[in-house]
């Protein structure tokens, strides 16, 4: 059956065609698209955001606004804090980033992809829209579990608001089995003059871990230093599901998290740039 | 290599390749580019079960879908088809053989084994319909492992058998047990090679065309061998070969895969039998995926003598075949267990080999046709050795080399090695790779936390194969015609896969009959317009098609320089054809283009040639040396004419918390006899090295509990990038073979195994100070990861 089409010229037009909650949201469809073609995913309708106006990276009073549409492009040209530099690792190339986005890889919820990690580090809050309403719910909360979020089947994700970072410094690690998979585990660091590093592990459980890390006193080569991240990792993870993949078992993604997690301190400490 | 004041078109030149800028523009016509009016599209209905009986299928709905002009089940299909004759039968070699069918009947034994297929006016449609055929099994319980297979109690694929063994083959001469027991030292080990595959860019895919009126058939087809499809198709459908035409024109990348003997070959040629109408079928990617490449687990033991000697090597290899099949994918294992002795001069050897059937889909045809798990595992022997012995892995090969001057010299397990220089090959890469120098950097480095490894890995690669009484064949033919234009017709039954094996017998025949290359035109994968031949396999197209074209190129040049002599008034030894030109050979001056004494022949026969037959077409066989079917006193045949050889070096950098393995260099020195054109070889050892690396380190095929194939895309299936995989650097050694036409050796399947070897013995060498010993491939960072972990709790 040939799903009914729409392409919204507006926030409330998109909002008016997924009112019914049957509605499947086509951002830069690089995920959605492949999934229809190959029957993982059936949809009555299909919402096209592509004409609702949702692109663009606009700076406000509280923060950077990040649109929904906003394609991995985009945000490299942009230079917005941390997600500029992960989508230019994005793995599918510039076909891909031509055209997928950072709104679409939060709200598809892969445990085992570069957005969601980097979203929470940032403290981004997700701005989502129905026909009822706005609400803002912060990226911590939005994601709940593998490929499940927070959004309902009647909203849209309209924007993702990113706190100003003031002089906080930033960290970046994916690690991949080979150049084409999937990340496997992933870490971001925000490092806030004066306070313990925050940390988030991304791919190691189904949604994204936040460890709170000391600075290290000696480097982050200092033994003792890597046990107390390797603790602390695995304390955050302890609480959390795990998940497995095809590529990569739980106990792998475990077992690796911390070291991934430590690079990406030392990153975001300049130790190794 | 070529003078440098040959042009590129010479036997030896890099000419680039002749369809490179058609494939590039996007120009080239493959299969699927094919669109004859009215033609209609198959989808195949695949087992969702590892095994099971079929109980009923249901086709009422999938039949009213839009679009649809057939549903076919199997019951139906075996009604109007027998089943496809294999390409090499089991039977012949002693085995248990099951009959193949286009459609299963009454059981199924893999998951995505084919048992209905839907014909539609659209691929949409078809893919839509193919879903709705409703198919009822009684699930019967199944094996996924091949050690499991071979336990008394297991689940067996086919009934009428004792057990799942295709069949038990033993190999070797000697008396091991004596040697080992004479042995300095005597070391053992398992090895497990994972189940990678082939991947060519373009899917395989079949296009047929059944003309009603006239009884025939015509299929473009995505295949290697379309001498060999159309016997098929004529046996499993019945009718005459005359009436069958195959074109395989254009295929993009084949590996062995593309050989025939898939059900779905018959199966397209009948959907379009029964509909009256051109059918085409075109294989997803994930179907594409289901094809295996290689499964084995190898248990060796070697003995040594400190001097680092080899005298004895017993192995016992479970191979893992998936489910049985037409194509001579099953047969490849029997070439792991013949190559295992190498260029290694072990007097006793005794290899026992269990082909093993599992309910996963068939391990079809793949570069390296099974050698590259003896290299694999001889290799990691050798540098196991060398470890016991506290002796350098590279000093231990030269020690064990079989020297330049002992060939030919033939294997333990029968292998009669043509040529080599193997000394030669570890100095070469030693040299080129910088041995001594990161020999001397390791210890360094390790201080400061860093994992550096070399490794290296010999291969032997006996090409150009001959079976009796098979399709495999190690002859094959050529046409060379030339029109009264002087323009040149090659007409061979080698196919190209994409390789450049056109170019090369281009080259060969622009340079045997005089004339530039542009003149030649190449006609191959046409069963209505070729001579009868195998295409391609076992690096065979330079070798028999190369070697065939010669041979007509030069019966035809003979016949130009006869009339070309009596027009020029001298003796026929006085004239020499080049350039286009036949001329007198001291006296350049006095010449005839090519195209006139062509003409001349072709339309004033009686007037200048007198006693000469004016034809100027030679159709010729070409049959290289070294081949022997007598059994010796130990029953061993010699199917190989020619062994290449290739030394790889393989530098490796590991990060031990997390496993992963970065490649920092790769050399490989290689040698395959004369190089027709080097620039193709290289392309070659390239993409062998590239498939090699990728198996060794990321692809893997990986199946659930329940036998679906999980790995079933490019984001699950790790192929090497771009960035995964280091400048692949080449150096040349050229030990021309005596017993081909050229000089020439196969060369296209050398460096899977070589790669994998080197890979993993770098990756041995790189975490030697923790104790870590490799048992397998592929190397992922999860199985490095616990590999270390392993070694740590020991
Ligand atoms: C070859 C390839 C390589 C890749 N490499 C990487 C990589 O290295 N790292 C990585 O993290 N990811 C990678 N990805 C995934 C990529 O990040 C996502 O495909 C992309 O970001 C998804 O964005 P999209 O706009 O195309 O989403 P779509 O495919 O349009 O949508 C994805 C899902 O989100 C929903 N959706 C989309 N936008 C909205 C919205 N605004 N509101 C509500 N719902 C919405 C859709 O309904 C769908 O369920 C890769 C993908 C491919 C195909």
């Amino acid at each position: 059956m040939t799903p009914r089409y729409s392409a919204p010229r507006d926030l409330v037009g998109v909002t008016a065609a997924l009112a019914d909650g049957d509605g499947v949201v086509v951002g830069g469809g690089t995920m959605v698209v492949p999934d229809m073609t190959h029957g993982r995913t059936r949809a009555a309708a299909l919402v096209d955001l592509s004409r609702a106006g949702l692109a663009g990276v606009t700076a406000g009073a509280d923060g950077v606004v990040v649109g929904a549409m906003t394609t991995y492009t985009d945000l490299v040209e942009a230079g917005v804090p941390l997600l500029s530099s992960v989508a230019t690792g994005i793995t599918g190339g510039p076909q891909i980033r031509n055209r997928g986005t950072a709104g679409g890889s939060a709200c598809y919820a892969n445990p085992a992809s570069d957005v969601p990690a980097c979203l929470v580090a940032l403290d981004a809050r997700m701005r989502l829209a129905s026909a009822g309403g706005k609400r803002e719910v912060p990226a911590a909360g939005f994601f709940l579990g593998g490929f499940r979020t927070a959004r309902r089947p009647d909203e849209v994700l309209a924007e993702v608001v990113l706190p100003q970072l003031g002089n906080a410094l930033l960290g970046y690690v994916k690690f991949k089995l080979a150049e084409s998979s999937w990340p496997i585990v992933t870490a971001a660091t925000v490092a806030v003059p004066g306070t313990a590093l925050r940390v988030v592990v991304g791919g190691a459980a189904a949604v994204p871990v936040v460890v709170a890390v000391d600075r290290p006193s000696a480097g982050s080569g200092d033994p003792a230093w890597r046990d107390h991240v390797r603790e602390a990792v695995h304390t955050a993870l302890d609480a959390a599901e795990p998940w497995s993949d095809v590529l990569a078992p739980a106990a792998y993604r475990r077992r690796i998290a911390p070291a991934i997690a430590a690079r990406s301190a030392a990153h975001a400490l300049e130790e190794d740039r | 290599m070529a003078a440098p004041t040959q042009p590129d078109s010479a036997i030896g030149g890099s000419a680039r390749k002749r369809d490179g800028a058609a494939l590039l523009t996007g120009r080239a016509v493959f299969v699927d580019d094919h669109q004859p009016t009215g033609m209609l599209h198959a989808q195949v209905v695949r087992s969702t079960v590892a095994h099971g009986r079929i109980l009923s299928v249901d086709t009422a709905a999938a039949e009213a879908a839009p679009g649809v002009r057939l549903v076919l089940t199997g019951r139906r299909a075996a009604e109007s088809a027998g089943p496809v004759p294999y390409f090499i039968d089991p039977a012949a070699r002693g085995g248990n053989r099951t009959d193949i069918r286009c459609l299963q009947v009454d059981e199924v034994v893999y998951v995505g084994q084919p048992v209905a297929a839907v014909v539609a006016e659209t691929r949409r449609q078809a893919l839509d319909a193919a879903a709705l055929v409703a198919v009822e099994y009684e699930v019967l319980p199944h094996v996924l492992d091949a050690e499991e297979a071979m336990l008394p109690d297991a689940p067996r694929l086919y009934p009428e058998w004792p057990g799942n063994v295709v069949m038990h083959n033993r190999y070797g001469t000697g008396d091991t047990d004596a040697a080992l027991a004479a042995a300095d030292v005597v070391v053992s080990g398992e090895l497990r090679i994972g189940r990678s595959t082939t991947s060519p860019i373009e899917p395989r895919g079949y296009l047929a065309s059944w003309n009603a009126a006239e009884g025939k058939l015509t299929v473009h087809a995505s295949c290697q061998n379309p001498h060999q499809m159309r016997w098929m198709l004529a046996t499993s459908l019945g009718l005459d070969e005359g009436d069958i035409r195959i074109v395989t024109a254009k295929v993009g990348g084949s590996f062995g895969l593309k050989m025939q003997g898939h059900p779905e070959e018959t199966l397209v040629a009948l959907l379009s039998i029964l509909t009256g109408a051109p059918v085409k079928w075109i294989e997803d990617r994930r179907e594409t995926l289901m094809a295996g490449a290689r499964q084995q687990v190898h248990r060796f033991t070697v003995g040594a003598m400190a001097d680092g000697r080899i005298v004895a090597l017993v192995d016992d290899i479970v191979a893992d075949v998936g489910a049985l099949t037409a194509q001579a994918g099953w047969a490849m294992p029997n070439m792991s267990a013949t190559t295992l002795p190498s260029g290694y001069l072990v007097p006793d050897c005794r290899i026992g080999l269990d082909i093993v059937v599992t309910n996963k889909p068939p391990v079809n045809a793949a570069r390296g046709f099974g050698k590259d798990a003896a290299h694999f595992v001889m290799e990691r022997a050798v540098d196991i050795v060398a470890h016991e012995l506290g002796l350098d892995p590279a000093e231990v090969r030269r020690r064990n080399f079989i020297p330049a001057d002992r060939f030919p010299h033939r294997t333990s397990t029968g292998l009669n090695i043509d040529s080599g220089d193997f000394v030669g090959l570890l100095d070469k890469v030693l040299d080129e790779v910088g041995y001594a120098g990161i020999r001397a950097r390791q210890g360094g480095l390790r201080h400061r936390g860093r994992y550096l490894g070399v490794g290296l890995g010999f291969e032997l690669t006996p090409e150009s194969s001959d079976s009796p009484g098979t399709f495999v064949s190690g002859f094959d033919t050529t046409t060379v015609r030339m029109s009264v234009t002087g323009m040149v017709t090659v007409l061979t039954g080698v196919t190209s896969p994409g390789g450049g094996n056109d170019t090369g017998i281009a080259q060969i025949v622009a340079t045997e009959l005089g004339v530039p290359m542009e003149w030649v035109e190449l006609v191959q994968g046409d069963t209505d317009r070729c001579p009868n031949g195998f295409g391609n396999f076992s690096g065979r197209s330079m070798v028999v098609g190369g070697g065939s074209a010669t041979l007509a190129a030069r019966d035809v040049r003979d016949k130009l320089a006869l009339l070309g002599s009596r027009m020029l008034d001298v003796p026929v030894d006085r004239v020499e054809v080049a350039d286009g030109v036949v001329r007198v050979v001291d006296d350049h001056s006095r010449a005839l283009a090519v195209p006139d004494v062509a003409r001349a022949l072709l339309t004033r026969a009686f007037a200048v040639a007198d006693g000469i037959e004016p034809v100027l077409e030679s159709t010729r066989a070409y049959k290289p040396g070294n081949i022997d079917h007598v059994p010796d006193e130990f029953g061993r045949i010699q199917p190989y004419p020619t062994y290449s050889s290739s030394l790889h070096a393989a530098v490796v950098d590991v990060d031990v918390e997390t496993g992963k393995v970065v490649l920092l260099d790769y050399v490989m020195a290689h040698d395959c006899g004369t190089m027709i054109n080097p620039a193709l070889v290289e392309g070659q050892a390239r993409g062998a090295v590239a498939m090699g690396l990728g198996s060794a380190l990321s692809e893997q095929l990986v199946f659930g509990e329940d036998g679906t194939l999980l790995s079933d895309r490019f984001k699950t299936y790790l192929l090497p990038r771009a960035g995964d995989v280091p400048e692949l650097r080449m150096v040349h050694q050229v030990t021309p073979s005596p017993f081909t036409m050229h000089g020439n050796k196969g060369a296209g399947e050398a460096g899977v195994g070589g790669a994998q070897a080197a890979v993993a013995n770098a990756v041995e060498d790189a975490l030697a100070a923790l104790g870590v010993r490799v048992r397998g491939v592929p190397l992922t960072p999860p199985a490095v990861l616990a590999l270390i972990d392993e070694a740590a709790a020991r």
